[in-house]
C-alpha cells in the first residue's frame, strides 16, 4: 500500500485525531477538576459540620447552663441530683410563669433530655427532669 | 482553464524541474501502455469496465493500473498507468505536490505530432500506424529530425486530475484548511484543558487553613466518626423541643396543659379545653402538627402523641 497516495487524507485525519485527542483531555481536565472540587468542598462542609455541632453539643460552658435551671425557681421548690454529666431535677410547686420560664430555659439548654415529665397539680405543676452532656 | 497552463513534456531522459506555478504535464509513452479496441459500447464508462481484462498479461502484476478510455473515430483507446511510479518519478524530478494540475498522453494529441520530437540524444517521439511511439534517435533519418515545437497547443481537452488520479478524497487546499481547523480546535481545547488542571485554588486554601485549625479532622475516619454521633444526637434534640414548641403553641385562653411527657421516643402531651368548640380546634391544631390526637373521656381534654 502506498501511503503517499493517501497522504492528504492521513494529515487530515492526523490533525483531526490530535483535536479530539485534546479535547478528551479537556474532558478529562474538566471532570478531574470538578471531582477534586467536589471533594475539598465537601469535606470543607464536613468539617465546619463537626466544628458547629461540636460547638453546641460538647459546649465546655454547658455544666455551667445546666446549673443555672437549679437557681431559676426558689430552692425549696428544687430537689437537685448531679452525678458526673447527669442531672436529676424535681420540681414542685410551679407557677405557670415558672413552668414556662422553666421550659423554655431547658428547651435551650443543649444537654440531651432524657425525660421530661410535667404533671398539673391543683393549681400548680409538678416537673421531673432528667438529662445528661 | 487548463490550456492556459504551461504544458511539460514528461519522459525519462527529462530535467530536473523548479516550478513557480501549476503545471500540465504530457506523458510519453514511456509510463503508460496502450491498447485500441473496436467494441459495441456507447460510453466510456462502459468501455472502461472492460478495460482490465483488455491488458490481462499485458501488465506488470504489481503495479497498480488505472485507465483512461477515450473514443477515436470507430475504435476506443485504452491507455492504462501506474499512477505512483509517475508520482515517484514526478518527486524525483522536482515536482512537488500542487504541482501538477493535469496529466495528459502523449496519444491524446497524436494528430499534433506531425514531425519526429526528439527527447533525448538516443529517444524520439514519431506517429506510426497512428500511434504516438518511442523511438531511437538513430533510427529517424536526418531530414526527419525537425525542430518540432512543443508547448500548450498539444494540451487536449481531456486529462487526468492527478488529485483524482492519486484517489484522494481532500484536495491539497481542503486538507490544509480542515487540518488548520482541526488543530485551531486542539489548540483551544489544550488551553482550555490546561486551565481546568489548575486546581481548585481558593477552596483548597480554606481546606488547608481549616486543617491548620483543627489538625485532627483530617483524618476521614475521625470526621465521620464525630459527625455520626452529633449529627444522630443533634437530630433527635431538635426533633424534641420542636414537639414541645409546637404542643406549647397549642395553648391558649380556654386551653391548659395538664401532662407532658418527653422521653427518646415519643413526646406525649394532655390538654384541658373549657369548652368543646376550643378542643375541636386544638384538636386540628394538633392533627395539623402531626400529632395522633385521642379525646378524653368525661371531659373536652384531648391527648396528643407524637413519636420521634
Amino acid at each position: 500500500m502506498n501511503w503517499k497516495r493517501y497522504q492528504n487524507e492521513l494529515i487530515v485525519l492526523g490533525a483531526f485525531l490530535f483535536m479530539f485527542s485534546m479535547y478528551l483531555y479537556k474532558q478529562h481536565a474538566i471532570s478531574s477538576q470538578s471531582g477534586e472540587r467536589n471533594d475539598v468542598t465537601q469535606t470543607i462542609e464536613e468539617i465546619k459540620e463537626v466544628v458547629a455541632l461540636k460547638k453546641i453539643w460538647a459546649d465546655k460552658k454547658i455544666s455551667k447552663k445546666v446549673e443555672n435551671l437549679k437557681t431559676l425557681v426558689p430552692s425549696s421548690k428544687v430537689k437537685w441530683s448531679k452525678k458526673s454529666r447527669k442531672v436529676t431535677a424535681l420540681y414542685t410547686g410551679l407557677r405557670p410563669s415558672e413552668l414556662n420560664k422553666l421550659t423554655s430555659k431547658i428547651l435551650n439548654t443543649p444537654v440531651v433530655i432524657d425525660n421530661l415529665d410535667i404533671q398539673k397539680t391543683g393549681s400548680s405543676y409538678r416537673v421531673e427532669f432528667k438529662c445528661k452532656w | 482553464m487548463e490550456n492556459s497552463k504551461e504544458l511539460l513534456l514528461v519522459h525519462t531522459a527529462m530535467k530536473h524541474v523548479s516550478l513557480s506555478e501549476p503545471v500540465n504535464i504530457m506523458l510519453t509513452p514511456q509510463f503508460y501502455t496502450l491498447k485500441k479496441e473496436i467494441l459495441p459500447v456507447t460510453y466510456a464508462y462502459q468501455a472502461k469496465r472492460l478495460a482490465g481484462s483488455l491488458f490481462e498479461g499485458l501488465l506488470d502484476g504489481e503495479g497498480s493500473y488505472e485507465f483512461f478510455v477515450y473514443k477515436e473515430d470507430e475504435h476506443w483507446t485504452f491507455i492504462a498507468y501506474d499512477i505512483d511510479k509517475i508520482i515517484d518519478f514526478l518527486q524525483k524530478k522536482g515536482f512537488n505536490q500542487g504541482d501538477v494540475s493535469k496529466i495528459f498522453f502523449a496519444q491524446q494529441s497524436v494528430e499534433e505530432f506531425t514531425a519526429p520530437y526528439v527527447l533525448s540524444d538516443q529517444d524520439a517521439l514519431v506517429v506510426l500506424d497512428d500511434t504516438v511511439v518511442l523511438v531511437p534517435v538513430n533510427a529517424l533519418s536526418t531530414e526527419e529530425a525537425s525542430s518540432l515545437k512543443f508547448d500548450r497547443h498539444f494540451t487536449p481537452k481531456k486529462g487526468v486530475s492527478l488529485e483524482d488520479a492519486s484517489s484522494s478524497i481532500f484536495t491539497l487546499k481542503q486538507t490544509v484548511i480542515f487540518s488548520t481547523v482541526f488543530i485551531f480546535f486542539a489548540m483551544m481545547f489544550l488551553i482550555e484543558g490546561s486551565r481546568y488542571g489548575g486546581g481548585s485554588g481558593s477552596a483548597e486554601e480554606e481546606l488547608q487553613s481549616l486543617y491548620a485549625q483543627y489538625p485532627s479532622f483530617q483524618s476521614t475516619y475521625t470526621r465521620e466518626g464525630i459527625v455520626s454521633k452529633y449529627r444522630e444526637l443533634d437530630k433527635t434534640e431538635r426533633a424534641k423541643r420542636e414537639a414541645v414548641k409546637r404542643l406549647s403553641g397549642m395553648i391558649f385562653k380556654g386551653v391548659t396543659l395538664t401532662a407532658l411527657h418527653v422521653d427518646h421516643k415519643s413526646v406525649k402531651a394532655n390538654f384541658s379545653c373549657s369548652s368543646k368548640k376550643i378542643a375541636q380546634r386544638v384538636e386540628n391544631l394538633g392533627k395539623k402538627a402531626q400529632f395522633k390526637v385521642s379525646k378524653i373521656k368525661g371531659s373536652h381534654g384531648l391527648h396528643m402523641e407524637g413519636t420521634l
